[in-house]
């Protein structure tokens, strides 16, 4: 077992679920925590298109609705990416990930542009589909080694297999939508700019956090 | 064309992502039928023991004494230090119905009582609470979409 | 011999790797939300190869994150194909206009002994059925309020296992009334989305 995290500062008990926090994870907790904070305390962008080669321009309206329920999204978002970061249960994770998935569909749904519903909708099917590595790969790692507690596959004499771990890796990707951000920068186009990063940021903090549980278990 | 071109432009239509995301789940999924076989661990948390069929309560008969502590093997047992209450109760019309017939144990999961709900409720409550909350943030969704038409 | 584990395993990765090539192949819309659902029950497949107790507790989460999933995906395909055009008046049948009030009433009172998850589905059931038959004017934001409350109730009772869990009994009844109410009523939230003009 390889320690990235460093030493635990703070366990928090949910009977069988544990929550702690290393160095590692309780700052990936923080960003998220702030940035949550922002998304709270900010104001939406309003975007204004300028038509070329002339004077005219014209400023794309947010109604308050409609903003009112992004925020709602972004921060539900922002709590699950901060559950995400703390969890010490494999399963648990998984289901902190689809939330955040699923948080993240959330945001840019409310958009009315059809451009931007065609992207959220092919990242949304991603993100269902993906249930099945994270969910996959959380059983089978459950059923080779009768454990999900992270910090007990972690103390060692369990060999976790190499497709349960690839499989929760593949389901974040899915998820979040890591390393691709092809439909993610479609999904930009929409407007309200704190909210929209909260999806990229999100995706970003559970990549980090499956990096670090890949490769403590 | 430089292929780092083409990859990044099929990258860049999201069109593709799909058929991206599937070839890769297919692509681990053979590594996973390659890497069979894999042992199951037998010393698994809540096995399925003490399967009596003549009980009442089959399958989900796990023994034990109603309002006393009762042997539950969970991960952390020094969390839960009232694991096994929720598994031996029932209401008294879920009683009735198992001293009765033998059909109880087919619903006891629809009962307050019972292991499942130990394990839903109490052991990894944590779960059932972030299910909830998927469940909440999707309706949400679903019915801001759906109502939206109304206000225009 | 083949232990049966890895057998089981075998039929689940197999599985897995069809219902992704179909989804792989499949460029229509429709089609691949459709799809989603082979790949949710080959996930739920691993979950049910582990055989104990907790696979059955860890089943529940699993499903009911791929049936919100789709509810939402299937709002977003409707407004983005633009389907707004409220359903015709439906179905209008004699048993429409005597039953309800008596199948609901039954549908009601049986989920409410049964309680818990199943409990919920099936009076939500009865709710759905009610609404569907005698229309269901306005009356969302009685439902969402229940809802949310019930939620709020469920998070109470958590903190009571953890935090006092010489509570235990108090939460089991919370908890198990509060997915009573939750599952109720939103389930009942799709027999109101017919469509017509108080939809």
């Amino acid at each position: 077992m390889l320690d990235i995290g460093g030493d635990n500062l703070f366990v928090l008990e949910f009977g069988d679920i544990l929550h702690y926090y290393t160095p590692y994870t309780a700052t990936l907790f923080l960003v998220a925590l702030i940035f949550t904070g922002l998304v709270i305390a900010s104001r939406p962008e309003k975007q204004v298109d300028i038509a070329f080669g002339g004077d005219a321009y014209y400023a794309k309206e947010t109604t308050l609705s409609e903003m009112r329920f992004r925020r709602f999204m972004a921060i539900a978002c922002g709590l699950a990416t901060m559950g995400a970061m703390g969890s010490g249960d494999l399963f648990n994770f998984t289901l902190f990930a689809s939330l955040v998935g699923i948080a993240n569909i959330g945001i840019v749904a409310a958009v009315k542009s059809r451009h931007v519903l065609d992207a959220a909708y092919e990242y949304g099917i991603v993100a269902m589909v993906a249930t099945l590595p994270l969910f996959g790969g959380a059983a089978l790692i459950l059923a080779t080694t009768g454990t999900l507690s992270i910090p007990a596959l972690a103390a060692g004499g369990f060999a976790v297999p190499l497709v349960g771990k690839a499989f929760l890796a593949l389901g974040v990707i899915g998820e979040g939508m890591a390393p691709f951000y092809a439909a993610k920068a479609e999904m930009f186009r929409a407007p309200g700019a704190p909210y929209v990063i909260m999806c990229s940021l999100s995706s970003l903090l559970i990549f980090l956090r499956v990096v670090e549980i890949v490769i403590t278990i | 064309m430089l292929i780092i071109t083409r990859i990044s432009r099929i990258l860049s239509n999201f069109q593709n992502l799909v058929a991206l995301f599937a070839g890769a789940c297919i692509i681990v999924s053979l590594i996973g039928i390659l890497s069979l076989p894999l042992v199951f661990e037998g010393n698994q948390l809540y096995p399925k023991s003490q399967l009596d069929p003549a009980s009442g309560l089959y399958p989900y008969n796990r023994g034990g004494v109603p309002f006393g502590t009762t042997e539950v093997i969970c991960q952390y047992p020094e969390n839960s230090p009232y694991a096994g209450y929720v598994t031996t109760y029932l209401t008294p019309l879920s009683l009735y119905l198992a001293e009765n017939t033998l059909y109880l144990g087919t619903t006891i999961v629809a009962h307050p009582g019972g292991i499942i709900d130990e394990i839903l409720y109490n052991t990894r409550g944590a779960d059932t609470v972030v299910e909830t909350s998927i469940l909440f943030t999707a309706f949400a969704i679903a019915s801001y979409l759906y109502r939206r038409r109304e206000g225009e | 011999m083949i232990p049966e584990y890895s057998l089981g395993l075998l039929v689940a990765f197999a599985a897995t790797g069809i219902a992704f090539y179909a989804l792989m192949r499949e460029t229509d819309g429709l089609h691949r939300l459709l799809l989603t659902d082979l790949i949710e029950v080959a996930s739920l497949a691993f979950i049910a190869l582990i055989g104990t107790d907790l696979a059955e507790a860890l089943i529940l989460p699993g499903l009911v994150v791929g049936a919100s999933e789709l509810i939402a995906l299937s709002e977003i395909y409707r407004v983005k194909e633009g389907y707004t055009r409220p359903p015709d008046a439906g179905l209008r049948i004699e048993v429409m206009e005597s039953a309800p009030a008596i199948l609901a009433a039954l549908l009601v009172v049986y989920g409410i002994v049964l309680s818990g998850f199943s409990g919920g589905a099936v009076a939500g059931l009865g709710v759905i059925f009610y609404f569907l038959c005698c229309g269901h004017a306005e009356r969302f934001a009685l439902l969402e309020t229940a809802s949310g409350y019930s939620w709020v109730l469920w998070i109470v009772a958590f903190f009571i296992f953890m935090i006092l869990p010489q509570y235990w009994f108090f939460a089991v009844m919370l908890s198990g009334s509060a997915i009573l109410v939750k599952v109720m009523a939103k389930m009942s939230l799709i027999g109101t989305m017919r469509g017509g003009p108080n939809a």
